[in-house]
């Protein structure tokens, strides 16, 4: 029993570490990948080759004023920040990093928590995220917060539909709810090739979700100042932020685990790299994608962002599902 | 719909991949082109004479009116072949627009360009804090120092 606390405690250490790591040089990676995208170079002073960027930003972040309007609800103000870093921290507790390793006699999954129904527990959890935007525009009492809270309220509840059936036909051909399970289901196909369509969705929801460009709405500097996060300043802002990457670690290690095999290697022959490295590799890959489509595509305009998740991204994702059944049965039959 | 968008991330990738453009100014310096239009010299000839002769053309042609000259008689023509060099010679770079006139109108060549373009200069003690910027003919007639030294200003 002992044995058990103590080894959760130093997964759950490791895992926020590795989360909060991943955030702050994810913030780098975002510029360092804007600034190539521009024929620039992005932070190159701080450390070697601005390697001590993240550092410098969030030190500076701690050194600013924290100013706190006086018209806003105080609580709820405060709060809003604080709902945007749980909910990325709750989810990734699920998310199998690897099989088991043997250590000191002891068989240790490479999971904090293997919920059999993992799938419903993230979405459940990254719903969370919603509130955090809309508490957020809508204590700050001013008109460019509440406006990016509610566009961001109605895209999220889009999208997340979106988002959870993309991934139904998934779970239909997995035939579980936890994510060990459809890892493991992935030994010899992946499922982004026999479900390449609910891949695409998935990517293109949870960008959505995440409010990233090209669906960054909520937060279009160019519309509404700077969004639902205007009126915050010093760490509060930065909590806003940290959730942001802390989501798309989130989705990426989702990402990797329902549709790039999760610990899997491609090839039989490549299986003595850990698995655990494949996985690290699959989900850089898709916050590295994030990254790339966010410095490549412009911004949607409102009314296309609700068209093209409620006219096209709905029907597709129903179909997609209504056709892995089909296919499913049909090969049943045979 | 695709198309166009698979598209603009091959451009992104294509831009991601070429080296950047960046000059890590100060530490690193931009080249130049060969006629670029930077800090003016004051010429001599190779007797080390002054070429100038005060003859006021640049100070006439230019459109920015910041030089100031006045004139001196050389009745030894020790400075210069003609018997009379600037006395008092200033160009005022707050006003200066690096436009190149002045060279072109001198008929004698006795003021160029060089590339040395970091004018800037910290504010000066005293009534007029760009003071520094009013250079004097002595100023004027040495080499500017390389870039990226210190003591441009002096
Ligand atoms: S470069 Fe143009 S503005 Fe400057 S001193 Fe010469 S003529 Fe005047
Ligand atoms: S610099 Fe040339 S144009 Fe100007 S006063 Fe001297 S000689 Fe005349």
């Amino acid at each position: 029993m002992l044995a058990l606390v103590v080894i959760t405690i130093v997964k759950l250490l490791v895992l926020f570490a590795f989360t909060m790591t991943c955030v702050a040089y994810g913030t780098l990676a975002e510029r360092k990948v804007c600034g190539h995208i521009q024929d620039r170079i992005g932070p190159c002073y701080c450390g070697p080759r601005g390697l001590l960027q993240p550092l410098a930003d969030g030190l500076k972040l701690f050194f600013k004023e924290d100013i706190t309007p006086s018209e806003v609800d105080k609580p709820v103000f405060i709060l809003a920040p604080v709902l945007a870093v749980a909910p990325p921290l709750l989810a990734i507790g699920v998310i199998p990093f690897g099989e088991s390793i043997t250590l000191f006699g002891h068989k240790i999954p490479l999971v904090v928590a293997d919920v059999n129904v993992a799938v419903l527990y993230l979405f459940a959890v990254a719903s969370f995220s919603v509130y955090s935007i809309v508490l957020g525009g809508w204590a700050s009492n001013s008109k460019y917060p509440l406006l990016g809270g509610l566009r961001s309220a109605a895209q999220m509840i889009s999208y997340e539909l979106v988002l959870g059936l993309s991934i139904m036909g998934v779970i239909m051909l997995a035939g579980s709810f936890s994510l060990t399970d459809i890892v493991h289901a992935q030994k010899h196909w992946w499922f982004v090739l026999t479900q390449p369509l609910g891949f695409l969705i998935y990517i293109v929801a949870a960008t959505a979700e995440l409010n990233r460009l090209p669906f960054d709405l909520p937060e279009a500097e160019s519309e509404l100042v700077g969004g639902y996060h205007t009126e915050y300043s010093s760490m509060k802002f930065a909590m806003f932020f940290l959730g942001e990457y802390a989501n798309m670690v989130v989705a990426s290690a989702v990402g990797a685990c329902l549709f790039l095999g999760g610990w899997n290697p491609p090839f039989a022959f490549l299986s003595f790299i850990p698995g655990i490295i494949w996985f690290l590799i699959k989900l850089f890959f898709i916050f590295f994608t994030l990254l790339w489509i966010r410095w490549s595509w412009p911004r949607l305009r409102y009314d296309q962002l609700m068209t093209f998740s409620w006219k096209y991204l709905l029907p597709l994702s129903l179909l997609n599902i209504v056709a892995t059944a089909g296919v499913m049965l049909w090969m049943h039959r045979i | 719909m695709f198309g166009p968008l698979l598209n603009g991330l091959k451009i992104t990738l294509k831009h991601m991949v070429t080296p950047g453009v960046t000059v890590k100014y100060p530490y690193e310096h931009r080249k130049v082109a060969e006629r670029y239009r930077g800090r003016h010299i004051l010429k001599v000839d190779e007797e080390g004479r002054e070429l100038c002769c005060a003859c006021g053309l640049c100070e006439a042609v230019c459109p920015s009116r910041c030089i100031t000259i006045y004139g001196e008689e050389d009745e030894r023509f020790e400075k210069s072949n003609v018997g009379k060099i600037a006395g008092f010679y200033q160009i005022d770079y707050t006003r200066c627009i690096f436009c190149g006139f002045c060279v072109e109108a001198c008929p004698r060549g006795a003021i160029e360009m060089t590339q040395f373009y970091e004018l800037a200069e910290p504010a000066q003690k005293g009534d007029d804090p760009r003071a520094g910027l009013l250079y004097y003919k002595e100023r004027l007639m040495k080499e500017p120092p390389t870039l990226g030294e210190e003591g441009g200003a002096k």
